[in-house]
């Protein structure tokens, strides 16, 4: 016996108005702590590494200029610029880590406490490609003023554009990865209408 | 439009039409961890298309054109690459309600999941009462050739009905 196509159609109209699939609750949340954690861990980390590489190097780039009893007013302005930066993620990270006790444990706590970790990830990778840029302006200028040979200031431009470039891949993951995380809240918050 | 506006448009979508979405998922996928991946993949490609839509076409037309190309190009990616992640994020997401287990329905499902992938588009659209016209419109095909797989589609699934 042979169906209709009339048939086939009726039976793949039997599924209007019948909820085809049900929303695991358990699983989302299963998901949604996983990616807090993995959050968590990658902007500790970047947090930490940044901090380190610049309060060391600008305290490295202070010391040398002391040492040699440099003139060159940029070099200056580079390392204070670095230690205002690493300072300035020091507090950040301070601040971030008191505001993540205020998410409570529950499904909707946790969406909120990941959404919120990835939102910082987002505005903290931007400030950090940004800051790319004074960074890259100071050492072309102290490279200028020292009487450096142009291709020295030429890779530098090089290599702090490719670190730019790959900075805003990286920033396009962390703003993926947020995006996904508020339609999750929107698909729950449909489910829940 | 602002990031609010969008929201709004979003979940209105979503709770109005995401039946239209589960039975793209359904067609294109098997395993519950796929169904998860490609459900997920269609609603960001669904939220991105939001700023795009011109109310050219209905909400309907537009929500099949994004998510059946979606589902086709998934569909391509899937045959390329093993994923993961998903694999490592645990139990899945969507389950399969108890009042969806119709047995012709599921061999139906099934005999659209057999079929390539543009035809399983063909296959969802003709039983959704799209015209050629429409489909040729939302697949990027001439009307033509729509009719040619139509026929085949058609002619496949009835003689798969033989019990």
């Amino acid at each position: 016996m042979t169906m209709e196509f009339e048939e086939l159609k009726k039976i793949w109209d039997s599924q209007y108005g019948k909820p085809l699939y049900a929303l695991d609750e358990k699983a989302l949340h299963n998901r949604i702590v996983s990616k807090r954690k993995s959050a968590y861990h990658i902007t500790n980390k970047s947090e930490l590494l940044s901090i380190l590489v610049n309060l060391g190097a600008g305290s490295f780039v202070l010391a040398i200029n002391l040492l040699d009893q440099s003139r060159n007013v940029f070099m200056y302005l580079m390392s204070g610029w670095m230690l205002c930066t690493g300072l300035y993620v020091w507090v950040s990270r301070l601040r971030r880590k008191k505001g993540d006790l205020q998410f409570d444990r529950s499904l909707q706590g946790d969406l909120h406490y990941a959404i919120s970790m990835a939102t910082y990830q987002v505005r903290f990778s931007q400030l950090m490609r940004w800051n790319f840029l004074p960074i890259g302006a100071l050492i072309v200028l102290a490279l200028w003023v020292g009487n450096k040979p142009i291709w020295i200031g030429v890779l530098m431009l090089i290599f702090l554009g490719l670190t730019y470039y790959a900075s805003g891949w990286e920033h396009r993951i962390y703003t993926s990865r947020k995006q996904e995380l508020e339609l999750l809240k929107d698909k729950l918050e449909t489910e829940e209408k | 439009m602002t990031e609010k506006e969008q929201q709004h448009v979003f979940q209105e979508w979503l709770s109005l039409h995401k039946g239209l979405v589960f039975k793209i998922v359904r067609s294109y996928s098997r395993e519950a961890m796929d169904q998860d991946d490609l459900f997920q993949e269609i609603i960001i490609q669904v939220w991105h298309s939001i700023p795009s839509f011109r109310n050219e076409s209905s909400v309907t037309t537009w929500l099949y054109r994004i998510s059946l190309n979606t589902a086709i190009k998934w569909t391509r990616k899937e045959q390329k690459h093993n994923r993961t992640e998903a694999l490592e994020e645990g139990h899945q997401l969507l389950h399969e309600s108890e009042s969806s287990i119709d047995e012709r329905l599921v061999w139906l499902y099934e005999e659209i999941y057999k079929l390539d992938e543009i035809d399983r588009s063909l296959a969802i659209l003709l039983l959704e009462g799209f015209s050629y016209k429409e489909m040729a419109n939302l697949l990027g095909i001439t009307e033509s050739n729509v009719g040619v797989k139509i026929t085949r589609i058609k002619k496949q699934l009835i003689t798969k009905s033989k019990k």
